[in-house]
């Protein structure tokens, strides 16, 4: 099978994915008790109102034409009116994406910046002080929940000694790079840094922990294996070995799992951007699950598994151009 | 099933392995917690208010708790500090957060437990068939579970919650009716929605482990043996992919116990739990007072970083004396 042929293959087991995503969103909804009207509307209005209402939403046709009609409008990026607000929801989510955006990478960074080197110091000096330090860390950090380890960093640094925010985010990353474009003033940016560091190190200790083990293991692994004999009897410099050769085989694997976890990784911003008042998807997510709005769920949840599939899609492609071997199996 | 080999592993692992002993140490000790927490707990849990040392009763006759008093721009809590009476003190309506953080072992490992288990039940049929027919049916399940996969777990329990509702369904507590815990609650409130669906949203890593097992055990020659001696595929998936899939499924199932406990404490903290009684949502109360009450955030914490460690410290062991390669969240935070 050519590359081309497997991005296909991979991209149409995508759609089928994101088709399933949002037929298990339009149950969910559908099966979900209660009469939406009354959350437009205040229950006591007359039936006149509520029956234009039902009209309006369209919930007086049967049900499978309210699912054609919501995979239509979804095709052309319409996820329909919030109950709430009465808002675009397409507008609703789009315009939280860049708080959540901003987060998860500050988190990945963190995690990358600390993990690699962590791991790939235990991996080479295991059973010496350090090793063990750095799988108490992993273990630790792997089975701490975040939202608890996010109001311990507040006790400690925003309580306790007061030298960061306790949350919130009063300005977005892109606004405070444009001021600094155009004015060269770097006080928006380092108000922004100083907001983002408690809520992306709370996210990233998880993945700073599991990449940590991960990058261990693989150096073991890699370590056992004949080519590294043969690059030391060469006698290339063992920092040289570590960080060009084993290291590079190392990443692939830790590669895979990122993308898997990527789900894990918007999960956990939900609840960091709960504990940090972070105006992300997932503080809007838990505002529509108050208050059942559906439209506003069902794009959030949508928007979250393309991002997942497309994530995934897109690491699978890496992997292939990497190791051209799992084309054919 | 487990042979005298791997049990043999078992042990030789575990007399070396100092960190599965720490584990299970600790284990034992946050089960006994959980379990004996109407005969260990020092103060029913749901009692608020409390008295001082010179017997004046807090809150004061006639101020609620409920009523959130402000003076001077600060918010007037009536929280206890650890003491003799109250070890861990009160949280912010004066409830004993000592004995909360035993009965919230219990609500943690009940949904730990069940959840898991309900995991099980659907993600081991559902990988067994897909792996052992292979083929269509195989690709059919397998894009269920991508689906499946698709979706945060946090993300996908929230909805189905959103769904339900909070259902709560009360175990008789058999210490109250033997007599032996006065003044305790008569019952612990499992949160049925929330043990339902963690079981809901994790059940697909058993589905993967489970149709791995059963794709490398239906070419096995055993099984070609039982099917020519005229077995039937339900015989065979019962009496020989069943049993012999087994190993790498516990070993799953104990990391998943730890998975599930911090997923319950993320909902509850979150708001969505359905009893009060649970270490996340002791988080979440403890959040507003931290200026004037840090341990009522604090220790419940520790329950959760101390339960979900022994039993990742378990699952560790198993998985090196068993080697079985398999993946799953691991104790995913969050």
């Amino acid at each position: 099978m050519s590359f081309g042929k497997f991005l296909l293959k991979r991209s149409l087991q995508g759609l089928v994915v994101i088709w399933g995503v949002v037929t298990v969103l339009f149950g969910l909804r559908a099966i979900t008790p209660g009469d939406p009207v009354n959350l437009i509307v205040d229950p006591a209005v007359d039936q006149a109102t509520r029956d234009r209402i039902r009209e309006e939403l369209g919930l007086d046709q049967p049900i499978y034409v309210q699912y054609v009609d919501y995979l239509q409008d979804l095709l052309v990026g319409d996820l329909g009116y919030s109950y709430q607000s009465s808002r675009p929801v397409t507008t609703m989510v789009l315009e939280r994406v860049p708080a959540t955006l901003e987060l998860a990478v500050a988190a990945t960074v963190i995690a990358l910046v600390i993990a690699i080197p962590l791991g790939v110091i235990s991996g080479t000096r295991r059973n010496e002080p350090a090793d063990y330090g750095a799988t108490s860390f992993s273990l630790v950090g792997i089975s701490t929940p975040n939202f608890w380890l996010g109001i311990m960093l507040i006790l400690l640094l925003a309580v306790q000694i007061d030298i960061f925010p306790t949350g919130r985010r009063p300005v977005a990353f892109h606004d405070a790079l444009w001021t600094f474009l155009t004015t060269f003033y770097v006080g928006d940016l380092l108000t922004w840094l100083h907001h983002i560091i408690l809520p992306a190190v709370t996210l990233g200790t998880y993945f700073t922990a599991l990449i940590t083990r991960l990058t261990r293991s693989g150096m073991l692994d890699e370590y056992g294996k004949p080519y590294v004999t043969a690059t030391e009897a060469k006698g290339i410099p063992g920092v040289l070995i570590r960080y060009k050769h084993v290291l590079r085989n190392t990443m692939i694997p830790i590669i895979t799992v990122l993308g898997l976890q990527f789900g894990t990784l918007l999960g956990g911003a939900v609840v960091t951007e709960t504990v940090f008042s972070w105006p992300g998807l997932g503080l809007r997510l838990i505002d529509g699950i108050n208050n059942l709005d559906w439209p506003l769920i069902q794009g959030i949840i949508i928007f979250i598994g393309i991002s997942y599939v497309v994530i995934n899609i897109a690491v699978d492609a890496i992997y292939a151009k990497l190791n051209p071997r799992v084309i054919d199996e | 099933m487990i042979s005298d080999r791997i049990k043999s592993n078992l042990s030789r692992e575990f007399r070396e392995s100092l960190l599965a002993k720490v584990g299970l140490v600790l284990l034992v000790a946050i089960l006994i917690m959980g379990l004996f927490a109407p005969v260990l707990a020092t103060h029913n849990p749901h009692t608020t208010g409390y008295f001082d040392d010179d017997g004046n009763a807090y809150p004061p006759m006639g101020v609620s708790y409920d009523s959130h008093q402000w003076v001077d721009g600060e918010r007037v809590t009536y929280t206890a500090e650890p003491s003799a009476d109250h070890y861990l003190g009160t949280n912010n309506i004066g409830q004993d957060v000592f004995s909360r953080l035993l009965f919230g072992a219990r609500t943690s490992l009940m949904v730990g437990v069940f959840g898991t288990g309900l995991a099980v039940l659907i993600g081991v049929p559902f990988g067994l068939v897909s792996g052992y027919y292979g083929g269509r049916v195989d690709d059919a399940m397998m894009r269920v579970a991508d689906i499946m996969l698709a979706f945060p777990s946090l993300v996908l329990a929230l909805a189905l919650i959103g769904v339900m509702g909070s259902l709560t369904i009360p175990i008789p507590d058999p210490f109250v009716f033997a007599g032996v815990a006065d003044g305790m609650p008569a019952s612990t409130p499992l949160p049925g929605t929330v043990t339902l669906v963690v079981g809901l949203v994790t059940w697909v890593w058993f589905a993967r482990v489970a149709r791995g097992e059963a794709m490398s055990i239906r070419n096995e020659e055993y099984v070609k043996a039982a099917r020519s001696l005229g077995a039937n595929d339900r015989e065979i998936l019962l009496k020989h992919v069943l049993p012999n899939s087994l190993t790498p499924v516990i070993v799953l199932a104990t990391i998943q116990v730890a998975a599930i406990i911090l997923l319950e404490s993320s909902l509850s903290y979150l708001g969505f739990s359905g009893t009060t009684l649970s270490w996340g949502y002791e988080i979440q109360q403890g959040q507003d007072y931290l200026r004037t009450a840090w341990w009522v955030s604090t220790v419940p914490g520790i329950g959760i970083v101390l339960s979900v460690i022994s039993i990742n410290l378990l699952g560790d062991w198993l998985r090196d004396s068993l080697d079985p390669n398999i993946e799953g969240e691991g104790g995913g935070a969050g």
